[in-house]
């Protein structure tokens, strides 16, 4: 079940999109003038309700909803990037700004066009040195062609669009946490309510999206919702990148639609071709992508087959947001799976860290509170 | 000092933000990178452009891994050990590197040019084990790749004490056919990485246990779980 043509990662279908005037060759940036001169901000919010986008940073909520918390009337509004890519196992925006940053930019552009803002910050981890400085070229160029700036096109928008590096703290990732650290204080999440819709980034209305989020923007507005909605499924429309890493013999990036199961995504020979060694026991973790070790002992039949439905009932789109690698320990001591030093290392996260799982096997663990390089969450 | 010689950036840096405290990484960055760590003048310094607390600047770089308030060496290596890379050798990778610096991690080598750290996850899982050279990605680090890493580190350690550690002019690289490292080309389309397809002979797997509950062993006279 392949894609003919990728939304997000297109450098597959296109040689060179990270070249500005490829992009443009390749309709970029038209979706954006259109919606300038042709809409107005209402419009292209409608869109993506209708889209049925559904944030991609792990929560999954509607991204039309979000932007419609909104409060009119209250100026100025800030529109943030969430480029904060710690979680162990994700690396797909830090692919997307590396091979297809343009389109990052322009879904950036029309989503503050879409809220009426005027200034957006792309957040981007500090570790991401080298994909800062190709964002701001990427940034530049559209500057250079009148795409940013003031008066945009002779419309009366003006927009400029900043890249903010962190400096290596996992928990701005976190979305109230990265707007304290763009006010340039430590990255601690604040309490919510009031919500970033309300009062976020200087306390002034704010939104925030996810990387691969705001890169489909462009393609929905340019395409049209029911070309989006073919893909995908009906609460679910669209793809996703899932990252492959660990004992698969094809680690990757793959954008596929909603409702592939796991198992054929790790299987493929298109996509994972299959676990190393040849074994089959999975033990795919949401956030840590799929962790087994093809040394691992047993594994009962039954337990493997209902972690195999709930996995792939989640990745259809089911309802329930769930946390990250929730109850990960547990699964990889039952199935014992990992070579110790792993297990070492799970036990030795912090309480609070994703991969320490809110599951039945958390107070279990053992070892001390906290690793180097996380701040306590305790 | 820093206003003297940078000021067209420290600008720059400030025009893009509506607080002038949002501009605190960056110009922290700008301090290291010019003084080679972040000294306490430094910090004051900065404090002292912004108008804020020197306090709120000594918070902050305390919270922020990527800051230094120690001397580093030219080259701060940061190997990812996060359980992706670990999967692929992260920790033979580490023991390697001590081994052939001859120094434990966080320390620096007596020539002061390699500081070795571990650090979480950089999302590059796909191309793992992986460490970053002053914020400069380099792929697929095996521990054989580490003598010839080390030797182009070296080579290149007039361009890293110009450029200092804060990446703010890095470049990501990967190892070329010939076995040598080479930047990375963004404008080749993404492939996906491909492990030698020739499996190891796979030992026989044990017998499955047919019950359910990951071979727990249950008394015969308790019922099954209903889950």
């Amino acid at each position: 079940m392949g894609l003919s043509e990728h939304i997000v990662m297109r450098e597959l279908d296109v040689p060179a999109i990270n070249d500005f005037e490829v992009y443009r060759r390749h309709g970029g940036w038209e979706a954006y003038r259109m919606a300038l001169k042709e809409k107005n901000p209402a419009d292209i919010v409608a869109m993506v309700k209708e889209s049925g986008l559904r944030g991609r940073g792990g929560a999954g909520f509607p991204t039309g909803i979000k932007w419609g918390f909104l409060p009119k009337g209250v100026y100025p509004r800030y529109l943030l990037c969430n480029c904060d890519e710690s979680e162990p196992g994700t690396f797909n925006n830090h692919q997307i700004i590396d091979r297809n940053p343009h389109q990052l930019i322009e879904g950036v552009a029309l989503s503050a066009f879409a809220i009426e803002c005027h200034t957006a910050y792309i957040y981007m981890r500090g570790e991401f040195a080298a994909a800062a400085i190709t964002l701001e070229r990427a940034i530049a160029a559209a500057y250079r062609a009148g795409f940013l700036g003031k008066n945009i096109l002779g419309t009366g928008f003006d927009l400029d669009i900043y890249v903010h590096r962190g400096a290596g703290a996992y928990i701005c990732g976190e979305e109230t946490a990265l707007m304290e650290s763009l006010e340039g204080k430590i990255g601690q999440p604040r309490l919510k309510p009031p919500f970033p819709a309300v009062a976020g980034l200087y306390g002034k209305p704010t939104i925030i999206n996810n990387v691969e989020t705001l890169a489909n923007v462009p393609r929905i507005v340019e395409k049209g919702v029911a070309w989006y909605r073919s893909h995908g499924t009906e609460k679910s429309p669209g793809t996703k990148c899932f990252s492959l890493s660990g004992h698969v013999n094809r680690p990757g990036n793959y954008e596929l639609p909603f409702g592939v199961p796991l198992r054929e995504l790790i299987e493929s020979p298109e996509y994972g071709g299959g676990m190393r060694g040849g074994r089959e026991d999975h033990h795919p973790r949401r956030g840590l992508g799929p962790l087994a070790d093809p040394r691992a002992p047993r594994c009962a039949p039954r337990l493997r087959e209902r972690r195999r439905r709930r996995f792939d009932a989640r990745l259809r789109g089911g309802d329930r947001p769930r946390r990250y690698g929730e109850g990960a320990p547990r699964g990889l001591q039952d199935g014992r799976v990992l070579q110790a030093r792993v297990l070492w290392k799970m036990h030795s996260l912090p309480r609070g860290h994703p991969l320490a799982g809110q599951g039945a096997a958390s107070h279990r663990r053992r070892g001390p509170r906290r690793a180097r390089g996380y701040p306590d969450f305790a | 000092m820093l206003l003297e010689t940078h000021r067209a950036d420290i600008e720059t840096i400030l025009s893009r933000y509506d607080s002038r405290r949002s501009a605190v990484l960056p110009l922290l960055y700008l301090a290291q990178d010019t003084y080679g760590h972040l000294t306490d003048a430094a910090i004051r310094e900065v404090a002292a452009i912004l108008d804020l607390p020197p306090t709120d600047v000594f918070e902050v770089v305390g919270f922020y891994t990527l800051f230094y308030n120690r001397p580093v060496g030219t080259w701060v290596l940061q190997v990812c050990d996060d359980v992706p890379c670990c999967y692929l050798g992260a920790e033979e990778l580490i023991t390697a590197l001590k081994q052939s610096l001859g120094i434990a991690e966080e320390q620096t080598t007596g020539d002061g040019m390699f500081t070795v750290q571990r650090v979480k996850c950089l999302a590059a899982c796909d191309r793992a084990p992986v460490l970053q050279a002053n914020l400069d990605y380099v792929y697929d680090v095996t521990p054989e790749r580490v003598n010839t890493l080390l030797d182009n580190l070296r080579a290149r350690a007039a361009e890293a004490r110009q450029r200092g550690v804060s990446g703010r002019f890095a470049e990501d690289f990967e190892w070329g056919p010939d076995g040598a490292l080479a930047p990375i080309d963004r404008a080749a389309p993404y492939r996906p990485r491909q492990f030698p397809a020739a499996p190891p002979p796979a030992p026989p797997p044990p017998e499955p246990v047919p019950e359910a509950d990951a071979g727990h062993d249950r008394p015969a006279d308790r019922k099954a779980s209903p889950l």
